[in-house]
């Protein structure tokens, strides 16, 4: 059987297997928070967020919410959906189990962890839908805030995501091989849950947090233009897709090895 | 000689460096067979199935499964063969039964949905199948992860203590089915258990384990004439202190009194009849007369010395 096969089958079983389950529910309410609390902000501090005649409300309520909220919640968010995704295996014991089937381990660790990034992917699609329709909503509700009269500059906010995406990329890789080894959900959860705040608290020292994967996501925003280059390359950018390749591979062959108990 | 479906040779293992955990372990498994693999907890029985499956990786030694060597490459082809329900069944438990077919039958392609009913309805959970697993009784899991060997029709099926937790119905009703499994397709079978009782009703093979070491392995029926041809039979009476003296004139050995019971050895059930007529005609009024299991204390004199 070909590679494609075994590969569609396990992220056919995957997306099975995330029918009601938390970490289904969990991209939803991640994605809606945040909008839901500058929903709320805007109503009460209304009188002094109506923007000047002429100003776009869009590019404030965007850039406001985006640079605050994901370089704080995407690692957290990561470490979350990554233990809970894997949970659903260990809960129902089923290492053993794909194991001892006749498919490669590759396409089971690899469609895991498609479906993880997938996860990631859709919690970002649901959360730009969320902001867009939040500001429509704040528009007809409150016509003087102005977000009817201006379209919102799509592609400039959705590069910012992209940016944020790809600068979490690296700690993907780390949280998904320690969710997939470790039975014990809080392994993995403690583990990254303190590495994300270790990295936003030197994320203040750049010269040395550009190479800790866990600060990627705040520097990704903080940095701004003063980003070091790498081929022109952000070099946060490099790094998070260097440390997820590599640390995938290495996951990949210590799980290949592992001794299942 | 019969073909062997499995077979282990020099089979060595440790979790530790300390204690070998399996040790020159030689496992033959006939093809057609249903093989008892039995031994007490912890003496290793779930440790070699893992290894038969390549679950854990062996120090040294050669698992063969259907005359070909399992290793990276024959992994794949060989495991096409297997079904295998390991300890407790791994189930998704938010999941109903028919979605948790649904995904092994995905993982081996192939599988129509023809199938997942049909297997429902060997392990009797038609009516459950639309079920979250988490409502399930025990035996009700069990029986579906055997639903889910089942599901390739393989050539082997391995359970690991599938009586595990069902209640005396339950074990009866996988009694039946193992045994129909393997008189309707052939399907050679391979059972732990630590229980003998289960081992001798259902299996036409025995491998006996303790400590990782392979203390005896056989057909059942040669396990069976190994304690020798002397049936031990137990008697209940009203009198037992006179049924005994009544009984000292014959002469067969090991007459004993046990908990209010007689333990008598004869060589032939005719010889059981003469005990009674000996005991009626001193009038003394006989409540059961029971032939005694030999093979328990034949697993335990194996297990335990």
């Amino acid at each position: 059987m070909s590679a494609i096969l075994y590969y569609t089958a396990s992220l056919k079983n995957e997306l099975i297997k995330l029918k009601r389950t938390f970490a289904f529910w969990l991209t939803i309410i991640s994605a809606v928070l945040f909008p839901i609390l500058f929903i709320v902000a805007y109503i009460f501090e209304r009188k002094t967020l109506v923007p000047l005649a002429g100003i776009n409300p869009w590019e404030k309520f965007m850039v406001t919410q985006i640079a605050n909220s994901t370089p704080f919640f995407i690692p957290m968010f990561i470490v979350l959906i990554t233990s809970l995704i894997m949970q659903i295996e260990h809960k129902s014991l089923g290492i053993k189990h794909l194991f001892a089937l006749p498919v490669p381990k590759w396409s089971i660790y690899f469609g895991k962890l498609s479906i993880v990034i997938l996860a990631i992917i859709i919690t970002y699609v649901y959360y730009y839908i969320a902001i867009l329709l939040s500001g429509v909503l704040l528009g007809f509700v409150y016509p003087d805030l102005g977000f009817l009269n201006f379209p919102p500059e799509h592609w400039r906010y959705l590069k910012m995501l992209m940016t944020s995406f790809v600068a979490s990329f690296g700690i993907i890789g780390i949280q998904f091989w320690l969710s997939f080894r470790f039975k014990n959900f809080v392994i993995p959860l403690g583990f990254g849950m303190f590495l994300a705040i270790i990295g936003i608290i030197v994320s203040q020292a750049p010269q040395l947090s550009i190479y800790f994967p866990y600060s990627f996501s705040v520097l990704s925003v903080s940095l701004g233009d003063k980003m070091p280059l790498i081929f022109g390359v952000s070099s946060v950018t490099i790094f998070s897709i260097m440390c997820f390749l590599i640390t995938s591979a290495f996951g990949y062959y210590n799980i290949k090895t592992l001794n299942i108990k | 000689m019969n073909q062997l479906v499995v077979e282990t040779k020099n089979l060595n293992f440790s979790y530790s460096k300390d204690k070998k955990d399996i040790e020159d372990l030689e496992l033959k498994v006939p093809k057609g067979s249903i093989y008892g693999f039995l031994g007490p907890n912890g003496s290793g029985k779930s440790t070699t199935i893992r290894l038969i499956l390549g679950l854990l990786k062996k120090n040294s030694g050669t698992v063969v499964l259907f005359g070909e060597l399992f290793n990276g490459q024959s992994r794949l082809k060989v495991l096409n063969k297997v079904g295998a329900l390991i300890e407790n069944p791994s189930l998704y438990e938010h999941l109903n039964a028919i979605d948790n077919l649904k995904i092994s039958a995905n993982y081996r392609q192939n599988i129509s949905s023809s199938r997942i009913l049909e297997v429902l309805e060997i392990v009797n959970l038609t009516n459950a199948r639309n079920k979250r697993i988490k409502e399930y009784s025990l035996g009700m899991k069990q029986r579906l992860g055997l639903a889910i060997a089942l599901l390739s029709n393989p050539e082997l099926i391995i359970l690991d203590e599938p009586t595990n937790g069902l209640d005396p119905k339950g074990i009866i009703e996988m009694r039946t089915l193992i045994k129909d499994l393997n008189k309707r397709f052939g399907t050679t079978i391979f059972i732990s258990s630590h229980l003998l009782s289960e081992i001798e009703k259902t299996c036409t093979h025995v491998g006996i384990i303790r400590n990782g070491k392979m203390l005896y392995q056989d057909t059942v029926a040669s396990l069976k004439e190994s304690k020798g041809t002397n049936i031990k039979v137990e008697i209940e009476v009203d009198n037992p202190i006179e049924a005994l003296s009544a009984l000292k004139d014959l002469k067969m050995e090991h007459i004993s009194l046990l908990d209010g019971f007689i333990q008598i050895e004869v060589k032939n059930k005719n010889e059981i009849t003469e005990v009674i007529d000996i005991l009626r005609a001193e009038s003394i009024n006989i409540y059961q007369v029971s032939i005694k299991n030999n093979l328990e204390e034949l697993f335990l004199s194996l297990t335990e010395n």
